[in-house]
């Protein structure tokens, strides 16, 4: 385990080396995803222009919303940061046949395929997103008891989980396929559900919506989990949410592993 | 097999149109090839949508008013597949990208030695991309609005509809005409991919493809009487989404609709002369300085 | 038709890697030509097995230097590949230092290394010394260790001043010597090599050639290379073993395949002006003249009565007797194999 904590800590290392080697682009790259977040959190202020709520009676008004924003980016910043660009990468590596080299290290094979490049730009957002939820929760009419802090940290990780499954089984499945790019566009679109709360999925189509994101892939609890703990007024009943992301954590790691294990038993190797 | 060698040279034209010709055949064979990755895309495509009519419909349920910036629940819907619509006439994907790309590793060089001009060609191969994009992709779009045609307005009038034609094809002008400058600008920077993103981000959120421009009519810029929505109207991003989409559902009429075709107009003539100098300056600057 | 010895695996003390009846077949989709195939496609892929490898034998002792030689899309590749465990074969077994390759396991992979000569595997916009370092947490190597190693290392190829630089700002050669110095940090036990002196000019192909076999006898490593030079081969390999189409063609030592598949041998003679024509090509051999030096091939077998007779034609200054180039043994097996492959094809 300490090795595989100094090994992250090279590759970490090396990453801010690189980027700090090409320091225009590291800027132009912090620059431009805290750009996209910001026109994101303008087309929200917008719409609270024409809008006291999104949904009756959700409790998602203004402030509670931003708090649920803030939680949307702080999870995405540490899933682009730490796994989306290895992952990214893997096309390339399984195409021009890296993943050779990566296979024939003493290493467990999907640590470095989706740990060995970590974007620093991405904390941007993430910083972003926990100035953007102490002004949101400091805003709101009832303040989070202690129990919602204490579970909010491990939330975020429980949301973190479940996308970095989705991710290892993306990696997965472009070994198998070679060349995939509509997988991370089906990445985007898929994480696309998870930015707004689940309660906008009702009616005769966002019902049965709503229970696939939730027990099939289970993407919407990623952002609104932690967001109601910390966001919305704090009951018995948010106890089943937890346990719910806990669960759905806990599968989605050990399900990727498996599939991932598999998919490499079939790698092909790029003929050179 | 007489003949002989001065048989039949085919005139300039036609060997151009027989060029595109295998252009266009050889990108159907390729699109062929990855047929399930690419219905899976266009498909995924409108996922989007479906989020944001989700969203859309639960601020209405909140609201009590019957419609937003002039529109209902239901144009927006409308609105929202419109720019679609649009945007698979206007957005050139990796058209920018692969300009610069092919600045970078000198394979641009090709361009300057062979009789082939470069923005026509480029122009050419992504009317054949399109138009097999079309081809394919009928069949999801058709799907698709077919199933949500409850929410459309009846159809316009004839002039409209003309109007809206003209419209897409401007757009697909513009769009064209603005990625390949952008593309361009490769000869002068190393990396233009965060620029490349940076317009992308503009792009996405003035063109009318994130919420219909006339929500901006309320916000003022601080000139008086002058709202945000008017000043986009000047630029010429919402000519590749908003724009069209909004023909269609009836927003612009009359002199509005002639003056706004005609701004649309200006901006592909000002992006073609912008797109012409940055290869002139461009090739000029490469084979000074080498590759 | 295999020439191996059949005694040849019992032979091998110390065996290393052992291969039984190795096999690897890829499926691949026939990509149609022409826009009325395409749309066919859409409804009916075609598929067929190409077996890259097929059923390989093979024994490998410690210490050995083998070259794994044949022609392009031979499987070659694909055989070290199975080796390494990169890939997961369709039939047969394989033990490389007792382990099942493609098992994966972490003993096994700190104990072997794959160089591959087309394939950047260091950090491409670091100094290499930062992928060393890397190298050093992976194989979990002891620090003093690590150092006393790679110094050596570094030393033995005059790279110590590129260690800090960029990789990208290094040439094809010098790559490629850190590239090594990385494969070899964890002292393996067997390294594999695919194609490692491609491209690169004559001189740094002997410098590499000189660290290899220094390295490989010091440590008693065992090596398998893949090449298409000669070079490389008459330099390192002491056993060859010459793969087609997914199969073992010859395996023995690389003085045998000479011995074997030569019938003949390069005479040249030097006069001192240029002879006539008619003195040698009375001999009944090939010949070739390039002014004042004819080239004759004479059979093996009848060289000691012919040279005498040979020489005492008028005016010869100077001859010397050559085997025929290694290049051009292995050129005559890969094409005679074509032959015999072509001919069975028709006879079937």
């Amino acid at each position: 385990m300490n090795r595989y904590l100094a090994i992250l800590l090279t590759f970490a290392r090396a990453c801010l080396v690189r980027d700090m080697t090409f320091r225009a682009n590291f800027l132009l790259e912090c620059v431009t995803s805290l750009g996209w977040m910001s026109m994101n959190l303008a087309f929200y202020l917008l719409v609270f222009t024409y809008t006291a709520e999104i949904g009756k009676g959700t409790g998602w008004s203004k402030e509670p919303f931003f708090a649920f924003v803030a939680t949307g980016l702080i999870i995405n910043s540490i899933v682009q940061a730490f796994f989306m660009p290895s992952a990214e990468e893997l096309t390339e590596m399984v195409r021009t046949g890296g993943l050779d080299a990566v296979l024939v290290q003493p290493l467990d094979a999907q640590f470095l395929v989706s740990m060995h490049r970590i974007d620093f730009s991405s904390f941007a957002n993430g910083a972003v997103g926990v100035g953007l939820l102490a002004w949101a929760v400091s805003r709101m009419d009832h303040a989070p008891p202690p129990v919602a802090w204490a579970l909010y940290p491990l939330l975020i990780v429980c949301g973190v989980a479940i996308l970095y499954g989705l991710v290892i089984m993306l990696a997965a499945a472009t070994i198998l396929m070679g060349r995939n790019q509509s997988l991370y566009d089906f990445w985007f679109y898929l994480t696309n559900f998870s930015r707004y709360p689940a309660e906008i999925y009702s009616g005769p189509w966002g019902g049965p919506l709503r229970m696939i994101c939730t027990f099939v892939i289970p993407i919407l609890l990623v952002v609104n989990v932690p967001a109601r703990v910390i966001a919305q007024p704090f009951t018995g009943e948010s106890w089943g949410g937890v346990a719910a992301a806990v669960i759905a954590a806990a599968a989605s790691l050990v399900v990727s592993r498996i599939v991932f294990q598999r998919a490499l038993a079939r790698y092909r190797s790029a003929s050179s | 097999m007489s003949g002989g060698f001065e048989a039949i040279r085919p005139p300039g034209q036609l060997q151009g149109l027989r060029t595109w010709w295998t252009m266009l055949k050889i990108s159907l064979e390729e699109r062929l090839v990855y047929r399930g990755d690419f219905v899976l895309g266009t498909l995924m495509r409108f996922l989007p949508i479906v989020t944001q009519v989700f969203l859309w419909t639960a601020v209405f349920s909140a609201t009590n008013r019957g419609d937003i910036a002039g529109y209902s629940r239901n144009d927006i819907v409308a609105y929202y597949l419109l720019t679609m619509l649009t945007r698979a006439f206007s957005s050139m994907p990796g058209l920018a990208t692969s300009i610069a790309r092919s600045v970078r590793d000198g394979s641009v060089k090709k361009f300057l030695i062979q009789p082939v001009d470069y923005v026509s060609f480029l122009l050419a191969a992504r009317v054949a991309h399109k138009l097999v994009y079309y081809a394919v992709a009928v069949v999801p779009f058709g799907a698709v609005f077919l199933l949500c045609r409850g929410y459309f307005p009846p159809p316009p009038d004839a002039t409209t509809i003309a109007a809206f034609l003209l419209s897409l094809a401007l757009s697909f002008l513009l769009g064209f005409f603005m990625e390949a400058t952008l593309g361009m600008l490769g000869f002068w920077f190393m990396e233009v991919s965060s620029i490349v993103f940076g317009y992308m981000l503009v792009q996405y959120l003035l063109s009318g493809h994130m919420f219909p421009i006339d929500l901006l009519a309320g916000v003022p810029t601080g000139l008086a009487g002058v709202s945000l929505a008017d000043v986009v109207h000047w630029l010429p991003f919402e000519y590749t989404a908003y724009f069209s989409a909004a023909v269609w559902l009836g927003k612009v009429q009359g002199a509005q609709l002639a003056w706004s075709l005609g701004i649309e107009a200006a901006w592909v003539v000002v992006m073609a002369v912008a797109c012409r100098v940055a290869w002139r300056r461009g090739t000029r600057r490469y084979s000074a300085f080498g590759g | 038709m295999h020439n191996t010895d059949p005694n040849a695996a019992a032979a091998v003390a110390d065996p290393v890697i052992e291969v039984e009846g190795l096999a690897k077949e890829y499926r691949v989709f026939d990509k149609p030509e022409g826009l009325a195939a395409s749309v066919r496609a859409l409804f009916h892929r075609t598929s067929r097995a190409v077996e890259a490898v097929k059923g390989v034998d093979l024994v490998v002792g410690r210490g050995e230097f083998v070259a794994l030689l044949g022609p392009n899309g031979a499987g070659k590749t694909t055989l070290l590949k199975l080796l390494s465990g990169i890939i997961t074969p369709t039939r047969g077994t394989a033990r490389v230092l007792g382990h099942v390759p493609w098992e994966r396991a972490d003993d096994f992979r700190r104990r072997f290394a794959l160089v591959m000569g087309q394939r950047n595997q260091l950090w491409w916009d670091l100094p290499a010394a930062e992928s060393f370092r890397l190298h050093q947490e992976i194989y979990r190597i002891d620090p003093a260790r690590f150092e006393k190693t790679r110094d050596a290392l570094v030393d033995m190829l005059d790279v110590r001043r590129l260690i800090l630089q960029p990789v990208r700002e290094l040439s094809l050669g010098e790559r490629m010597k850190l590239e090594l110095v990385a494969a070899l940090l964890h002292e393996p036990e067997v390294l594999f090599l695919d194609e490692p002196t491609i491209g690169l000019d004559v001189v740094a192909q002997h410098t590499i050639h000189e660290f290899l076999r220094d390295v490989q006898r010091r440590r008693r490593m065992t090596v398998v290379l893949t090449t298409h030079y000669m070079k490389d081969v008459a330099a390192l390999c002491e056993r060859v073993v010459v793969i087609t189409r997914g199969d073992v063609l010859y395996d023995g030592s690389l003085a045998e395949i000479v011995d074997r598949f030569t019938t003949h041998k390069i005479v040249t003679l030097d006069f001192d002006e240029a002879p006539e024509r008619a003195l040698i090509e009375r001999f009944g051999f090939p010949c070739e003249f390039r002014g004042p030096q004819v080239v004759l091939r004479i059979d093996r077998s009848r060289i000691a009565d012919v040279l005498p007779e040979v020489l005492a034609a008028a005016g010869v200054r100077d001859v010397s007797v050559e085997d025929v180039p290694l290049e051009e043994i292995v050129a005559e097996l890969f094409r005679s194999d074509t032959r015999a492959h072509a001919a069975a094809e028709a006879g079937s």
